[in-house]
């Protein structure tokens, strides 16, 4: 849209409240003093903890114990990092977590934008049921699944192989079908109705029309995907072996002393090192996601 | 039950179908309904065929298991009818980590819900590079649960901890934040520090707002929040439902906090904090500490049983306080 769209300024009409032109300025000079007190001080409050993360990470291990706390280490401790890098087989730990987290991701992406097409825009005998099991099984607890479902897949011997996060990718997630859902019922009609005039498929219509159209869920969904599986602890915790866990696992039972005692300035590099790389993930992604997000309301 | 709340709006494109079989001229009204209700399968089956697979499966599994004493190892285990219920009813233990469970349900929920749609709120004001603000609040929720976990226990460290260090510099001793009775309230802000996720979702909805009714209610005098309550409150009701019951039941199953604060190895978690003994902490207990599979696997079906009745009543109980636009389309 270009500037010649956008009416020119109008004379004050009758309608808008009319205060003195002096008292409102200073009034909206002072609200906005305070918005973006409050949104800095808010800022602050959410970032403080990473900030505490670095520095506990950069302190050496009697700065930590000593008393009243210290804020500031005296040398930073930079070899902190390398170290936890070492302690730990920090990078095979990585690549099990990236594996499992890109399988995962993109396959649960793909198979419940699929499923979430067929329940926004198709219908059926038993459509009605087969939604209301899907709101259902959102509500069920993931625990009671996880568990009998590790003692099936200790059976069929998927225990120790990445073959879980293959099949729970292929079949969707229940939260992300819902997500797609809601967005491809959104999505205007006139877009299928052409196609399906033109003659093209179903597979066709969700394919070429409605996921290059949904690049913000697609990605909001990717992340979400992708962190969850990144992040869990459980799951991994219970499927693999030492040698086959991801960084979730390890970082958490890895930098103890030999009688053991958490290591904190290692766990505490180690965990910067282990959630830099999400941010990172996110930040490249959320150009697209929060972008998309605020102009689907434009389109 | 839950369907009816739901607004249906994939109904629609069945007139579609039939204005297209009319206008293209080709395949009959019957043909194009077959046609789409095969489609529908199709696109539905991958989730159909996982839920049987992965979900009805175990479930079914653990039913069964949970009228048995079946505990992984010994091959003696029997079927013990409703005997691990009878159990899991008459204990304390259950009640108390139940208790906990829903405390901590009923508070940070709600307290999520609110601090994110206020920071929504806050951000879709026109401010200065807004952008940066949204990335940089929403930047805690994208950190894993075990990376929050790590971060609040160095916050909240005896010791080394910035907590302890900010009550100190205003004379108070040092808390040890990570034991009974305060380990609670450290889960609380691990869970609230996330709140950036209420707040993205919040936002869709609040640009979803249609900017007349803003206007509308500005030209009538009305306060800024007599508009957040009058206007954007109850326009949002749908997005905030849908968050309070999916927030209640993962907060009902919370268990990763409360392991990774207490640095517990699975079998190690009778070591965990009182207050963080909750419902699911228990389940896993009975699961990874005793290796209870069968007492588990009935204490795992109550739980389910309870979140299902409790999401009805959320329900039902707001179905008339849920606003619905009730043609979402006719904006575009």
């Amino acid at each position: 849209m270009t500037a010649t769209t956008v009416p020119p300024k109008a004379p004050r009409t009758s309608m808008e409240p009319r205060t003195p032109d002096s008292g409102g300025r200073v009034r909206v000079r002072k609200s906005r003093l305070v918005l973006y007190t409050v949104l800095v001080v808010i800022t602050g409050l959410m970032l403080g903890p990473f900030g505490w993360l670095i520095l506990t990470g950069l302190k050496t291990t009697p700065e930590l114990a000593a008393s009243p706390v210290r804020w500031l280490p005296e040398n930073f401790q930079w070899h902190n990092f390398a170290d936890a890098f070492t302690a730990i087989d920090f990078l095979g730990y990585s690549r099990n977590s990236l594996i499992i987290s890109l399988i995962y991701a993109t396959l649960v992406t793909l198979s419940s934008a699929w499923v979430g097409f067929g329940f926004a825009r198709l219908s059926a005998p038993g459509k009605k049921i087969l939604f209301g099991v899907l709101l259902g099984s959102m509500m069920l607890p993931q625990m009671i699944t996880l568990f009998p479902t590790y003692l099936i897949f200790a059976k069929v011997g998927m225990v120790d192989t990445y073959w879980p996060w293959v099949l729970w990718g292929l079949s969707a997630a229940p939260y992300l079908v819902f997500l797609f859902r809601q967005f491809f019922a959104g999505m205007p009609r006139e877009l299928e109705e052409a196609a399906i005039i033109d003659g093209v498929g179903y597979a066709g219509i969700f394919w070429r029309i409605f996921l290059p159209q949904s690049w913000p869920v697609l990605s909001a969904s990717f992340v979400i995907a992708f962190t969850w599986t990144w992040g869990d602890f459980i799951a991994p915790m219970l499927l693999l072996s030492s040698d086959k866990t991801t960084l979730s696992v390890a970082i958490m039972t890895s930098y103890v002393t030999d009688g053991g005692l958490p290591v904190n300035n290692l766990l505490a590099a180690g965990s910067v090192m282990y959630v830099v790389p999400i941010l990172l993930i996110f930040l490249v992604a959320q150009r697209g996601f929060v972008a998309g997000m605020s102009t689907t309301g434009l389109k | 039950m839950t369907v009816d709340q739901i607004p249906e709006v994939a109904e629609r494109p069945r007139a579609v179908a039939g204005t297209g079989a009319v206008r293209s001229g080709g395949g009959s009204r019957t043909s194009m309904t077959a046609r789409r209700h095969r489609a529908f399968y199709m696109f539905t089956s991958p989730w159909i065929i996982g839920f049987l697979l992965l979900t009805i499966g175990p479930m079914a599994y653990a039913l069964w298991l949970s009228f048995t004493t079946f505990d992984g190892i010994s091959p003696n285990w029997r079927y013990v009818g409703l005997g691990n219920y009878q159990e899991l009813l008459s204990d304390p233990v259950t009640w108390d980590a139940l208790g906990r469970a829903g405390l901590f349900a009923i508070t940070s929920v709600p307290l999520s819900i609110i601090a994110g749609m206020m920071l929504a709120v806050l951000v879709n004001r026109p401010l200065k590079a807004r952008g940066l603000w949204r990335t940089l609040l929403y930047l805690p929720a994208v950190v894993p649960p075990v990376g929050a976990g790590l971060i609040f226990k160095q916050l909240f460290n005896r010791d080394s901890g910035a907590t302890n260090g900010v009550l100190n510099f205003f004379g108070i001793d040092a808390i040890a934040w990570l034991d009974d009775p305060y380990a609670r309230y450290v889960i609380l802000m691990t869970v609230l520090w996330a709140a950036g996720n209420i707040m993205i979702i919040s936002l869709a909805g609040l640009q979803d707002v249609p900017r007349e009714l803003h206007e509308a209610a500005r030209i009538d005098g009305a306060s800024a929040w007599r508009t957040f309550r009058s206007v954007t409150v109850p326009l949002l009701s749908p997005v905030l439902l849908f968050q309070a019951v999916t927030g209640m039941i993962a907060s009902v199953q919370t268990i990763m906090p409360m392991l990774l604060a207490a640095n517990a190895t699975p079998a190690g978690v009778t070591s965990i904090p009182q207050s963080n003994y909750m419902y699911m902490m228990h389940v896993f207990a009975q699961y990874f500490a005793l290796g209870r599979y069968g007492y588990a696997s009935a204490l795992l079906w109550v739980l389910f049983v309870l979140i299902l009745i409790a999401t009805g009543l959320i329900f039902k109980f707001t179905s008339g306080v849920v606003f619905y636009n009730v043609d979402p389309e006719a904006k575009k």
